[in-house]
């Protein structure tokens, strides 16, 4: 069994008396450990939506979502999920609680009412990881946006999760911000941590090994990021190709043929091969 | 923009003073804030200056960072001071005309309120100059954990209080690119009578009660993926030790109380006889 | 004519403070009247702090040494100041946030009304800006603009900038947070109000293939102050000073430096996708098949893959999205591992 196994979910929002929006609808899924994961799929798609699935934040309206073998709808095991799989939002500052750097990356152990000295320890170890550790009595409210985000995976990792989930963690940060938090997501998965990221940038989505689009609350497209990018489904789910792979396709047509092109480097590695 | 802009008073310095325990610094204050009003005589007066001397001289703080604090009260005080000194009648005339006698008691009266008044609002500042909203926010927190012995939701309102604080930054930064962006499209926010403005309020309270709302759901959700609420039995990552330079403060300001209590209530002769030193026949 | 004309400029942050900082260093710009410049620089580097002297959002600090002129018009002028705000527009990041009435229709008003437009001219402007962003009159006019989509939100937000009818246009990252199909959408947008509003646009932005696609003129910030000024393949091609200054390259001029690492060398000053495009097909030897010009460099842009121009296709996007509805999509799978039946 997979560590994570979304068994035909479906989840409908309450919007307002007698209206409800079904946001996502019979999906099913599994994710393995270790993983590195691309969510994607336009605005509206119920990327986001299933993302609070998978650590009980939301119930399924239908259907079971498993973790590590134990369901999001079990309560009596609700904290164990959401330790198990962290989460990172959009909007850096809206998920820091505390002050102070260290404060708010204590956040986390200290609800779980762990020892003070263990406490201390992970708050060490998840500052180090994310290369915030000199920051640590600084204030959160004058960091980049990409240190706050590093910091909000701080907090994530002091709770010794398996998975992180990064719900468009990055769409707020400027080009050298997202480039900080998506090495240290890298170095994180390298270490064993699942990783989905949930994108619409679809350069990032490229990076990951797994790319799973989403369309209307259905799983569309899933596949790694070449067969994904050469899916004639791709601009029915109102993505487009990165900026590489989009010129490999142009070339194609035009009768030169590079072979399948995610990344930059892909598309160089492709003429080049074709030259000789 | 206005990241670097610092709420309250907090002045940052490296010193023995900012490094006292909160705690320690409220309790203090508070002592501090009592004792002043046991003061009567010059003496007195001149012992509390002192001591206050001393603190502001070893926290490093600039003197006009605690006139600044002074200057905030300064209508109540010229206020309070103009009402004493009419309002006093008895003892020695020293000028009358018309209605408006002016006493010699009267003018003691004052100069004590006067003198009460700055020292008080010094003092209290001292709080707030050397000790950061959070570590006041902790103190209190644990100052008042005695009272959830009696239901109060001591840890509720400590996560409101940090919260509160938290966001006070990035509310105010908020509001300013409101305020900006409204201001491009024409908006007049200075102009016009008081119900103008209040109309020209709307179109920044509104975006910034819907942010706010907004970010609280976002918080919200944020605190829950990381298991708040999941066990009654939340720990605290720091805890503050009570140091050796906490009880030597403390020491000092409990002589100052005792000397101050002393000098009132058994040897009130020494007051008179110190005052009467100084200030000759004046008094 | 110069749109802006700006002298000495500098500005610091609490002054007198600890915080003291320096965010312009003796800036002089001169933007003329018709051109599409591009401000780049890292977060920090006083982009926010000089457009918003533009239109006295922002007064300088030192009035004798400093000047700001805009339009003609002195920035530092509180007669003039009034008039400047609405012949400077500014669409601020994020600027859904900025949204307050409970209609589209009065959201978009606010400008205008302000100006103290007469009330028929305030609603000719209403529709106007909504006709030039794509939202249709009858549809949105009436509805709260808090219940709309994230991208017909900043629609809104932008619609109420230009219905004030600015000359020049200041747009401070538009893009950010939009999907792709949101933002190809907005980019096409912003030529679309040069054209037939605002002659003069300065964007603020982060992304370099938007810089290189849209702009004529780079203007690049580095701790307040301008370190370089031209058109983008000027600016682009001191790849040291770009990367000194901590911004990215534009896709194409990425992509041209890692063929140039394995000897293949193409021209220089490429920094657009239809550029790399047509110097790689001469490589292969195939000519660049034939298209009638304007439209195609911005077709084979790679990230504005529709080249939305104007009104109309936003029109159509929206067609084919009901073709989409209309027959089914299937679900492709890779992974045989993956379990259940997601059919569509």
């Amino acid at each position: 069994m997979a560590f994570i196994e979304i068994k035909g979910v479906s989840y409908v929002y309450p919007i307002r008396e007698g209206v409800s929006l079904k946001a996502v609808k019979n999906l099913s899924l599994s994710i393995e450990a270790g993983e590195f994961v691309a969510l994607t799929g336009m605005n509206g798609s119920g990327k986001s939506t299933l993302a609070k699935l998978l650590n009980g934040l939301f119930k399924p309206s239908e259907g079971e979502i498993m973790i590590d073998g134990v369901s999001t709808a079990d309560e009596d095991h609700i904290f164990d999920i959401r330790r198990k799989v962290g989460m990172v939002f959009q909007n850096p500052d809206n998920q820091t609680v505390a002050t102070l750097i260290e404060d708010d990356v204590a956040f986390g152990p200290e609800n779980l009412g762990l020892p003070r000295e263990e406490i201390v320890q992970r708050v060490n170890f998840a500052l180090e990881a994310v290369g915030m550790s000199e920051y640590r009595t600084r204030e959160a409210a004058k960091l980049s946006g990409g240190q706050k985000q590093r910091v909000a995976i701080a907090g994530v990792l002091a709770m010794r999760p398996d998975v992180l989930i990064l719900d468009e963690a990055t769409s707020m940060l400027d080009p050298a911000g997202r480039e900080e938090v998506l090495d240290v997501v890298r170095q994180l998965n390298s270490q064993g941590i699942t990783v989905i990221n949930i994108t619409h940038n679809m350069e990032e989505a490229a990076l990951a090994k797994r790319v799973i689009v989403m369309r209307k609350g259905r799983l569309a497209i899933d596949g790694t990021p070449s067969q994904v990018f050469s899916s004639s489904l791709l601009q029915a789910c109102g993505l487009t190709l990165p900026p590489a792979a989009a010129l490999a396709k142009e070339l194609k047509e035009s009768g030169v043929d590079i072979g399948a092109v995610t990344t930059e480097e892909s598309f160089a590695e492709g003429i080049c091969k074709l030259l000789k | 923009m206005f990241k670097d802009v610092s709420f309250g008073q907090y002045y940052p310095a490296n010193s023995p003073v900012h490094k006292l325990d909160a705690r320690i610094k409220l309790i203090l204050t508070l002592v501090y804030i009592i004792g002043i009003f046991f003061v009567k005589s010059y003496f007195g007066f001149m012992l509390t200056a002192a001591l206050l001397l001393l603190i502001i001289f070893s926290a490093r703080l600039p003197m006009a960072s605690v006139l600044r604090s002074v200057r905030g009260i300064l209508l109540l005080v010229v206020l309070t001071a103009i009402i004493n000194l009419f309002m006093i009648k008895d003892g020695d005339v020293l000028v009358e005309w018309k209605i408006f006698v002016i006493t010699k008691n009267g003018v003691h009266t004052t100069i004590k309120m006067i003198l009460r008044l700055v020292l008080l609002i010094s003092g209290a500042s001292l709080l707030a100059l050397t000790t950061t909203p959070v570590e006041l926010a902790d103190g209190l927190e644990s100052l008042m954990k005695p009272l959830a012995l009696i239901k109060v939701p001591v840890r509720d309102i400590a996560m409101i209080m940090s919260i509160a604080l938290r966001f006070i930054p990035t509310l105010f930064d908020e509001t300013n690119k409101i305020v900006s962006a409204q201001k491009a499209r024409g908006a007049s926010l200075d102009t016009g009578n008081i119900f103008a403005r209040i109309k020209a309020l709307v179109p920044v309270l509104v975006p910034l009660f819907v942010s706010s709302f907004r970010r609280a759901d976002e918080l919200a959700f944020a605190m829950d993926a990381r298991c708040y609420n999941a066990t009654d039995k939340r720990t605290k990552m720091k805890r503050s030790k009570i140091k050796f330079s906490d009880v030597l403060a403390a020491l000092v300001v409990l002589s100052f109380f005792t000397v101050i209590l002393l000098e009132r209530y058994y040897f009130p002769s020494v007051g008179i006889n110190i005052d009467a030193m100084i200030f000759g026949g004046l008094l | 004519m110069q749109a802006v004309e700006i002298k000495n400029l500098s500005f610091v942050y609490s002054k007198g403070t600890p915080n003291e900082k320096l965010a312009l260093d003796n800036i002089d710009l001169s933007i003329e009247e018709g051109s599409f410049v591009a401000l780049i620089g890292a977060t920090g580097s006083g982009k926010s702090t000089l457009i918003q002297h533009l239109n006295g959002l922002i007064k300088p600090q030192d009035k004798k040494r400093s000047s700001v002129i805009v339009n003609g018009k002195s920035a530092t002028d509180k007669k003039t100041l009034k008039t400047l705000r609405f012949e400077v527009g500014m669409v601020f990041q994020y600027p859904e946030y900025q949204l307050f009435a409970d209609t589209v229709e009065k959201d978009i008003a606010f400008g205008p009304k302000n100006m103290k437009l007469a009330s028929d001219e305030v609603s000719r402007r209403v529709k106007r800006a909504m006709e030039t962003v794509g939202l249709d009159y009858a549809e949105f006019a009436e509805r709260s603009p808090f219940d709309l989509s994230g991208g017909e939100k900043r629609r809104v937000a932008i619609a109420g900038v230009i219905a004030m009818e600015p000359k020049i246009l200041v747009l401070d990252e538009p893009v950010a947070g939009l999907d792709p199909a949101g933002r190809a959408e907005l980019l096409a947008l912003i030529k679309t109000l040069q054209k037939q509003v605002s002659p003069t646009v300065i964007l603020v932005s982060h992304n370099m293939d938007d810089v290189a696609a849209l702009a004529d003129r780079v203007v690049a910030l580095k701790d307040g102050r301008i370190v370089a000024d031209g058109t983008p393949k000027q600016v682009f091609a001191d790849r040291a000073l770009i990367k000194d200054i901590g911004l990215d390259l534009p896709t194409a001029a990425r992509i041209a430096d890692r063929l140039a690492e394995r000897s293949i060398e193409l021209d220089k000053d490429i920094i657009t996708m239809a550029e790399l495009k047509a110097a790689l097909l001469s490589l292969f030897g195939k000519a660049e098949q034939q298209v009638d010009g304007n439209d195609e460099s911005q077709a084979s842009d790679g990230t504005r893959e529709e080249p939305t121009g104007e009104n109309s296709s936003l029109q159509s996007k929206a067609n084919a999205e009901n073709n989409i509805d209309g027959g089914d999509v299937k679900v492709v799978k890779y992974e045989g591992n993956t379990g259940g039946d997601a059919d569509v």
